[in-house]
């Protein structure tokens, strides 16, 4: 087995080190990087797509199914996790008297320490306007759905902490709950409906001057999309493996 | 400075990579994978990618660590266990 | 002008505390021998030395409105790296570790 091993791991080094004695010279201007598709994205990027940012021009427009489809594999992941027998499977109610107390004992054996409870609580309204800000100013500045959905997300993640289960549950109405869920790949492909009766092109976006103010909302309809599901289901996939089994 | 930089970082990435792989207390080997996450992270930005740069510290050092910590404490923590 | 030099000789002198305590405490978590004594030394990396290398830039810089970024940095550092301290201590004290003495000197 160790013999195995060790020639396996001898087979891909080798087949890394090949691979990478492939590689042009980094910056060699007739690398394929630079040749190919890159350069065109970056001298016409802006001028074609109308969008201020090439970062989000490259992700939204240029390479929109691939982005598209990281929003489906999140949710993906979710409903892998909710899929598992544990996540979903909820405790036996205690009966008789004191089952309040005693269910609420067995869900936080050890009580929040006030001192992390006051930071968190007073960091998240700090922590949020950063997530609002990143999505906001991404149109422009680094940043953007994606890194907002994380931020926003380890924010619902540390509130929960320190609030205990019941009261982040809230945080996500339960009505709204699997539409939240699934808000990412739904308005995806709703824009790209969109897009499809504007443009003839699935997920296309008009370029012409005049449909600036279009563009634009269909961008920021995108990414405040990706923001809010990407955040419900990172706390999701928290709430679901912190289940108690 | 700036490729002694990359190098120095680099090299790291490898060291704390190899740390993370040779761990046997899951719980450690998560720590080491949120320094890996972080480095990295500090290499995006030095190249030049800050957006990737936010991310990798937000899903790589923050809430993969968390999920990461979670699932270990619903199975088993060492790696025989 | 000697205004200038004045701010210039504080930030450095911020910057080279902030380094120093780094390095104390990271000596000191490799070298302290519990959990206890460990987060005591990590938390004066984060409180003391990242909050003044930080506000040292900040003035290095001549504190342009960009800087206010480096100085809610200090802040947040300064805030989270005690709790994180706290916590973790808490957990290790509800954990049942006990505390280092000089008596057992066994590994802790």
């Amino acid at each position: 087995m160790r013999t195995f091993a060790l020639a396996l791991v001898l087979v891909v080094a080798a087949t890394m080190v090949i691979g990478i004695a492939g590689l042009p010279p980094h910056g060699d201007p007739d690398g394929p990087v630079h040749t190919h598709v890159g350069a065109r994205y970056l001298e016409q990027g802006v001028a074609e797509t109308g969008l201020r940012n090439l970062v989000t021009a490259v992700l939204l427009v240029y390479r929109g199914f691939d982005t598209f489809l990281e929003v489906v594999v999140i949710f993906t992941a979710l409903v892998a996790v909710l899929a598992l027998p544990s996540a979903t499977r909820q405790p036996p109610p205690p009966r008789g008297e004191g089952a309040a107390a005693s269910r609420r004992e067995a869900d936080d054996a050890v009580p929040v320490s006030p001192v992390v409870f006051l930071v968190v609580r007073l960091l998240a309204p700090f922590i949020a306007v950063f997530a609002l800000a990143s999505l906001y100013r991404g149109h422009v500045t680094p940043g953007g759905g994606f890194q907002s959905a994380a931020i926003i997300g380890a924010m619902m993640i540390a509130l929960g902490l320190v609030f205990g289960r019941e009261h982040a549950a809230r945080l996500v109405p339960h009505g709204a709950k699997a539409w939240l869920q699934a808000l990412g790949p739904l308005v995806f492909a709703a824009v790209a409906f969109v897009g499809w009766r504007l443009t003839g092109a699935f997920l296309g976006f008009p370029a012409d001057e005049a449909a600036y103010a279009l563009r634009e909302a269909m961008v920021v309809v995108l990414e405040v999309a990706i923001a809010v599901g990407g955040a419900v289901i990172l706390a999701q996939l928290f709430m679901a493996l912190d289940a108690p089994s | 400075m700036s490729v002694v930089f990359d190098a120095v970082m680099l090299l790291l990435l490898i060291a704390t990579a190899i740390t993370v792989a040779r761990a046997r207390d899951l719980v450690a080997a998560v720590v080491k994978f949120g320094l890996y996450s972080l480095v990295l992270c500090l290499v995006w930005q030095h190249r030049g990618a800050p957006d990737v740069a936010i991310t990798e510290a937000a899903v790589g050092a923050g809430v993969t660590s968390v999920l990461f910590l979670l699932t270990i404490a619903k199975t088993a923590r060492s790696e025989r266990g | 002008m000697i205004g200038g030099v004045l701010l210039e000789i504080v930030a450095v002198g911020l910057v080279v505390v902030g380094v120093a305590f780094l390095l104390a405490g990271t000596i000191g978590l490799v070298r302290f021998p519990d959990v206890y004594t460990r987060a005591h030394a990590a938390s004066k990396c984060d409180s003391a030395g990242a909050g003044s290398v930080l506000l040292g830039l900040a003035l290095h810089d001549g504190f342009a409105f960009g800087d206010l970024k480096l100085v809610l940095l200090a802040i947040l550092v300064v805030v989270s790296g005690p709790t994180t301290a706290h916590a973790l201590a808490r957990a290790a004290m509800r954990s049942g570790r006990r505390a280092w003495t000089r008596d057992e000197r066994g590994p802790a």
